[in-house]
């Protein structure tokens, strides 16, 4: 039996960001021979082989079928999906590399604030000047489709290597689509974010490509592997909430699924049980006045490092989507 | 009905034979003993085995398209008999044949067609730097020709046939190279006579190859537009509806949103409204903060006003009537049979414009040249929405399909593209209106329908 392909970034805040988190997750990466070779293992997981290649061949490999398994963005899997690629899968959101991928217009403009302006200014902008709206972006893929599902038709894609923003100030085109954490980069250069202009919610994933090459592969490793990561992190991104059920409300569960998307780790609570919630870590503040205002204080809360369900989603994605190879 | 290469040879006398009537030499003939018979041949052997009486079945030569190759291998030199009958035809006596470029300009490609053929173009650059592509098409190549000649208005002829690069997804089992031939007017008047010649010289090339089972769809993109400008409604509606015509989605969506009362989203909009243009000028430079003789990034200072203006107007303007709605909707719904076509085109209109039944009027017009030349147009359909999902043609278009009305396959197509050399150049503004014939279709389909 063949090993497991799994290719890693091999460079960058994208290595580092991955290397803390499994770091965090007890899984110790090795390299075989010295630190700088491009290959390694896991320790005490066998037959997963690690490449170190950078994000953007990861994509490339995942998508042409190359690889099992891969981290990277979500932007740059879009970004180079085509018509013949293979199917490739996402098992889990890492909780780093997060990004928007955005339209953003120059300040200047002030009677354009959404799709459907640019879209009217777009075919404008060919009448008042002869040729398309230019749009400066190194997603030519993502802009392409993402336009031509909002009716945006008239304009012209130029390529940016870097400093995307600078683009129209500099005359080399009038509007950009560009990749930001914070969208301050995009201001600072006199550009705005069309309220409705993020195209791609971008994030570090692990992805599998779930083609033939998974004929006579042993999935014991990749199911110890996967079980560990989703329940690392799912755990990243919630906080755990402990107090006492002391006033019985039936309504409770279900409001608290519905305004905080939070649900109990052991199912429906019986008076006087101590419960834990899992709760988004976005949520707490708002999810913890709600307990507290309804008198179940003190309420604690804590983070869990890891949270292992029975089943594992990114194991469930995985074996589903290669059962039928 | 003989459906083995093997026994079609030994039909026609052997290798030896074969040989001599195909002038090849023996080898390729025991060639296609073991790889079948090229493409360029199918209609010769066809031909070589009716004068002779002998039965074959269509699938020696494959099925459309599955069997087509991936990548045209015939030599250059070497012409089909099918392509020579329909370059012939094409060029005659008044059209000039030409040999235009296979390397075009990326970026004059994309500007002209749009992004959305980005995936289907061979794009890379040159040492020197410039983005260049393979042609997709020999329309935008002629041109260059045209203007590479410094021409500048005048009237020419030309005709053309060679290999265009297209890239297909495998799963298609469509050619990423294959062979057109067509024919452009270029310079001259934008007029019926030059529609007519281009259209019925791209008739009978193809009808000169025997094809049966043609059928031919009309249109005339510039009947709406017309329509739009003669319609009672506001500049700003006319152009955003112009601008929507070629998708269809977006366009529905358009019609039902104006027909509801627009509010008032934007602060802006109320300011401006009262303001004459000049001022409205002032107070939207000092509303982006720019000095007096500075300008906006990317747009001038006099669009960004004309548009708040129309915006503007458009909040206090009531929303389009449902008659109107209706009206443009069972305008672009027409298609049926040219001559039905155009009277429910006159019962739609109405009279409403005399324009538009001058336009209405050049249609029948062109029908009736069709028909004085002999076109055979029993299988032929008049429909309003012709071109709208290619933003390409200006005015009068047609395909030519092979098959019946809803199994069909296209083998040529064309009309106007008055707007096609200032696109590709813009400095000038010179009528244009061409053809283009798909000759590797045309052909496989010939050899095919010979035993169907």
């Amino acid at each position: 039996m063949s090993s497991i392909l799994l290719a890693l970034p091999s460079k960058g805040r994208l290595h580092e960001q991955m290397n803390n988190f499994f770091e965090s997750s007890g899984i110790i990466l090795k390299r075989s021979g010295g630190q700088r070779t491009y290959s390694g293992f896991i320790e005490g997981i066998d037959k997963i082989e690690i490449i170190y290649l950078s994000a953007s061949e990861i994509s490339s490999e995942l998508l042409k079928g190359n690889i099992h398994m891969g981290i990277t963005g979500i932007d740059l899997i879009e970004e180079r999906r085509t018509s013949v690629s293979k199917n490739v899968v996402m098992l889990s959101r890492l909780g780093f590399g997060k990004a928007n991928v955005v339209i953003a217009v120059p300040n200047s403009w002030i009677d354009v604030d959404n799709i459907k302006d640019l879209s009217e200014v777009s075919s404008e902008f060919r009448s008042y000047n002869n040729r398309r709206i230019r749009v400066a972006t190194k997603f030519r893929n993502i802009t392409r489709i993402f336009f031509s599902q909002n009716g945006i038709s008239n304009y012209r894609l130029v390529d940016s290597a870097g400093a995307t923003e600078g683009s129209p100030a500099a005359g080399a085109s009038e509007i950009i689509v560009d990749i930001t954490e914070t969208g301050k980069t995009i201001e600072a250069n006199n550009l705005k974010i069309l309220s409705d202009g993020v195209m791609l919610e971008s994030e570090s994933c692990i992805f599998s490509s779930t083609n033939d090459i998974w004929k006579d592969i042993d999935l014991q490793p990749v199911e110890k592997f996967l079980r560990i990561i989703s329940a690392r992190s799912e755990a990243l991104g919630n906080a755990e909430l402990l107090f006492d059920y002391i006033i019985d409300d039936k309504d409770l569960e279900i409001n608290l699924f519905r305004e905080f998307n939070a649900s109990f780790i052991n199912g429906s609570p019986n008076l006087g049980d101590s419960v834990s919630l899992i709760s988004p870590l976005s949520m707490v503040p708002s999810c913890t006045y709600y307990l507290t205002s309804r008198g179940y204080g003190p309420v604690r809360t804590t983070r869990p490092d890891f949270i292992y369900n029975n089943e594992s989603i990114s194991w469930n994605l995985l074996k589903n989507s290669i059962s039928s190879i | 009905m003989i459906k083995e290469t093997n026994k079609i040879i030994d039909l026609l006398g052997g290798t030896t034979s074969l040989a001599k009537l195909l002038d090849v030499n023996l080898s390729a003939v025991s060639n296609y003993r073991k790889k079948g018979f090229p493409d360029r041949l199918h209609y010769k052997i066809a031909t070589l085995c009716n004068e002779r009486g002998i039965l074959i079945d269509g699938e020696v030569f494959g099925k459309i398209p599955n069997n087509l190759p991936a990548f045209d291998t015939r030599p250059l030199e070497i012409l089909s008999e099918v392509s020579v009958k329909v370059i012939e035809n094409l060029v005659g006596k008044n059209f000039e044949l030409i040999d235009p470029p296979v390397l075009v300009s990326a970026d004059k490609v994309l500007d002209r067609l749009g992004e959305n053929i980005a995936d289907k173009l061979y794009i890379f650059s040159d040492p020197a730097g410039s983005r260049l592509c393979l042609r997709p098409d020999l329309t935008i190549p002629t041109c260059i020709h045209y203007l590479n000649n410094g021409f500048n208005g005048d009237k020419k002829n030309y005709a053309y046939h060679g290999k265009v690069f297209q890239f297909q997804n495998p799963s298609s089992y469509e050619p990423n190279e294959f062979s057109q031939a067509g024919l452009e007017i270029i310079g001259g008047d934008s007029c019926i006579e030059n529609e007519i010649e281009v259209f019925y010289k791209t008739y009978s090339s193809i009808k000169k190859t025997g094809i049966k089972d043609l059928n031919i769809i009309f249109g005339d993109v510039s009947l709406f537009s017309l329509l739009i400008d003669v319609l009672d409604i506001p500049l700003i509606w006319k152009n955003q509806l112009k601008i929507k015509f070629w998708n269809d989605r977006n366009f529905k969506i358009l019609l039902d949103e104006l027909t509801i009362k627009k509010r008032n989203v934007n602060q802006l909009f109320e300011k401006i409204s009262n303001l004459d243009k000049d001022t409205a000028k002032i107070f939207i430079r000092d509303t982006i903060g720019l000095a007096e003789n500075q300008s906006p990034v990317g747009r001038s200072l006099e669009e960004i006003t004309e548009r708040l203006i129309r915006k503007s107007q458009e909040v206090k303007t009531n929303p389009l009537s449902k008659s109107t709605a209706n009206l443009i909707k069972e305008f672009l719904s027409i298609s049926d049979k040219p001559s039905e076509a155009i009277k429910k085109l006159k019962n739609v209109s109405n009279n409403i414009d005399s324009q538009l039944n001058d336009k209405i009027d050049k249609m029948s017009e062109r029908i009736e040249l069709m028909s004085e030349l002999n076109v055979d147009l029993k299988n032929s359909i008049l429909s309003l929405e012709k071109g709208r999902s290619v933003e390409y043609y200006t005015g009068f278009l047609f395909d030519y399909n092979y098959g019946d009305q809803i199994n069909n396959q296209n083998i040529a197509g064309g009309g106007r593209y008055d707007d096609l050399i200032k696109s590709v150049s813009s400095n000038y503004d010179i009528p244009a209106v061409g053809a283009a014939i798909n000759l590797d279709r045309l052909e496989k389909i010939i050899s095919l329908e010979k035993f169907s």
